[in-house]
């Protein structure tokens, strides 16, 4: 939507500067062009709104030519034709504007071409003006957006901190581990006090990753990975798990506690579900432009998909769609024996995006 | 008396078994790690009471209660957390220990066990126990069905129609028919009433298998399945029907 027919307000102002450059006009041609000054002032007036109705459309101009995305030669070429149309047609209308103001039998003396000339200049410099203000306020608006969006980011990062407060004192993960604790402390303390480490750790570092607004990938991974060692002591042989993180992507910025939800997700609704068990696989590549993370676990064909994809994936997709804008996507492939999730964030775009709000 | 533990962790059955030890006139006659097991593991060691945790793989505590049905034994169950559980416990005064279990309540839990054998207590019911442990607008989500000494997990979607037999409710689905002993009226009740329509008096369709609708007399319809398979549809059936599809 224009920014300035948004609302009336700005509308009624804009307006009230092309009625003032009306009137400046109004003078110049009475003084420069020795013409009367009610047949100016009926001339210029409506001349200068026409202008400023027609330089509204110089707007979607300025957005599909963003400053400092566009080649110079581009932008100068593209203005000029713009302009020049512009004000041939200003012209045109201006002609059909001042025969309508004649009395029947009265003709325009040859004076009248000084007053063609002013009114070239005059057109001339009112749509260089427009341009101008129309790129002033497309500026003012990004930076508006720009503000809007990382109060948007500062909230969902609250969000996020909250969820992962939350999550750590996820009641069934708390109690099922310390009944774990409870076991090892009569037949094994070596493991019990190893168990002790590893809830230590989880909840130490979800404490303080939660804060930030992003990590680098191979924190989050080693959060996911404290996770499934705490669940393996409860599950055993039945929670195995594969990691599978390229090189190149382990210094990528992501959104902090991004993967840990899947990676329970995957637990407790898939392979927690099956008697034999299952393996969860989390694979991060780089894939063209952008970093690809899956995370895969079998899920139990008699159990419904529908209490496989909760309220967890529905609050990382939010995150992800949010941190990191319509480039990145959060798909969802789940069969009668699988489950697998694939997230694909900007490889740069992210680190980005979310730099710009750390 | 003898007793059955039931859990998938390992490291929760031996602490369970732990402390029973040092209880006197208990003796652990088994340990099951699923439902499946559980099921066989009470037919075959006939406990008296059982410990049942609710989370398990395949069946949950409550699907094993509702297997078990008449031949079920005393039951404690055990849980780490689950609220929709508790209140349903609490509501039906079902006894329940919460992980990591406490020695004394533990003790206590079991006396009361076995006051309830001396009075012949009959076990709750694995049907209310279920229905008020669902979280608030859950519907079923499968059926359990013992066929022939074998459990069967039927997801609803799986199923075509469900047709009134005597004391019987024979579940069709892919030409297959198995049986179970329920109530048309108790059945319906749990299910998603924009999912499955009681078409008729005997007859309670998926909504997903219609392909048409035939006008058969005044007042009577045929549901026609995708394959092929004809039902009779009362008036009242057909409106709701009508409602729900548009």
């Amino acid at each position: 939507m224009h920014p300035i027919l948004k609302r009336r307000s700005r509308l009624v102002l804009y307006l009230a500067v092309w009625i003032v450059f009306g009137l400046l006009l109004t003078v110049v041609f009475i003084f420069g062009g020795r013409a009367p000054p009610l047949w100016s002032l009926y001339f210029a007036v409506p001349m200068a709104m026409l202008l400023g109705m027609q330089s509204l459309s110089y707007w979607y101009l300025v957005q599909s030519m963003p400053p400092g995305e566009t080649p110079i030669v581009r932008m100068v070429i593209s203005w000029v034709a713009a302009g020049l149309a512009s004000l041939v047609a200003w012209l045109v209308l201006g002609y059909l504007w001042a025969q309508y103001l004649l009395e029947p039998g009265e003709n325009y003396g040859d004076e009248t071409y000084g007053i063609l000339g002013l009114m070239i200049f005059a057109g001339a410099i009112g749509i260089s003006l427009a341009v101008l203000g129309h790129y002033l306020v497309g500026a003012f608006e990004r930076s508006r957006n720009a503000e809007r969006r990382a109060l948007e980011l500062q909230v969902l990062a609250r969000e996020a901190e909250l969820k992962s407060l939350r999550a750590q004192l996820d009641p069934h993960f708390l109690f099922n581990s310390l009944n774990s604790v409870a076991a090892l402390i009569g037949n094994d303390t070596a493991a019990a006090r190893q168990m002790c480490f590893l809830m230590a750790q989880f909840f130490r570092k979800s404490l303080t990753l939660g804060r930030e607004q992003a990590i680098p990938l191979s924190e989050e991974v080693g959060l996911a990975q404290t996770f499934l060692a705490i669940e393996r002591v409860r599950f055993g042989e039945r929670l195995r798990s594969r990691f599978d993180i390229a090189e190149d992507v382990r210094d990528v910025s992501v959104p902090p506690l991004f993967l840990q939800p899947l990676v329970e997700n995957a637990v407790h609704h898939g392979v927690a579900h099956l008697l034999e068990g299952g393996e969860v696989c989390v694979t991060a590549r780089r894939r063209e432009g952008f970093v690809e993370l899956i995370v895969e676990n079998p899920c139990d064909p008699d159990r419904p998909p529908s209490r496989g994809t909760g309220v967890g994936l529905v609050n990382v997709r939010s995150r992800v769609e949010t941190l990191c804008g319509h480039r990145a996507s959060v798909d969802v492939n789940a069969t009668d024996e699988n489950f697998r999730v694939s997230i694909l964030l900007p490889y740069t775009g992210a680190a980005a995006a979310l730099r710009a709000t750390a | 008396m003898r007793v059955l533990i039931v859990d998938d962790e390992t490291l929760a059955r031996s602490l369970l078994r732990e402390h029973l030890a040092k209880l006197p006139n208990v003796e652990v006659v088994g340990e099951a790690a699923n439902g499946f097991e559980a099921v066989k593991l009470v037919e075959d060691l006939n406990p008296e009471l059982v410990f049942l945790d609710i989370q398990m793989p395949k069946l949950s505590g409550f699907e094993v209660l509702e297997l078990l049905g008449e031949r079920a034994p005393s039951v404690i169950f055990t849980t780490a957390y689950d609220e929709f559980a508790l209140r349903a416990f609490e509501v039906h005064a079902v006894d329940y220990l919460l992980k990591p279990v406490e020695p004394p309540r533990l003790a206590a839990a079991v006396e009361r066990a076995a006051e309830r054998l001396r009075n012949k207590t009959p076990p709750p019911s694995a049907h209310d126990l279920a229905v008020s442990a669902r979280p608030p607008g859950r519907t079923l989500e499968r059926i359990l069905i013992r066929h022939e000494g074998r459990v069967h997990v039927l997801p609803l979607e799986r199923i075509d129609f469900i047709e009134a037999q005597d004391d019987y409710l024979s579940f069709s689905c892919g030409g297959k028919r198995l049986r179970k002993q329920q109530t048309m009226a108790d059945l319906e009740s749990q299910l998603d009433a924009t999912r499955f329509v009681r078409i008729h008096r005997s007859f309670i369709l998926n909504v997903e298998r219609l392909a048409r609708i035939d006008l058969y007399g005044k007042d009577s319809w045929l549901a026609i399945l995708g394959d092929g398979t004809k039902l009779p549809m009362s008036r009242t059936g057909h409106a709701k029907l009508k409602e729900l599809i548009g």
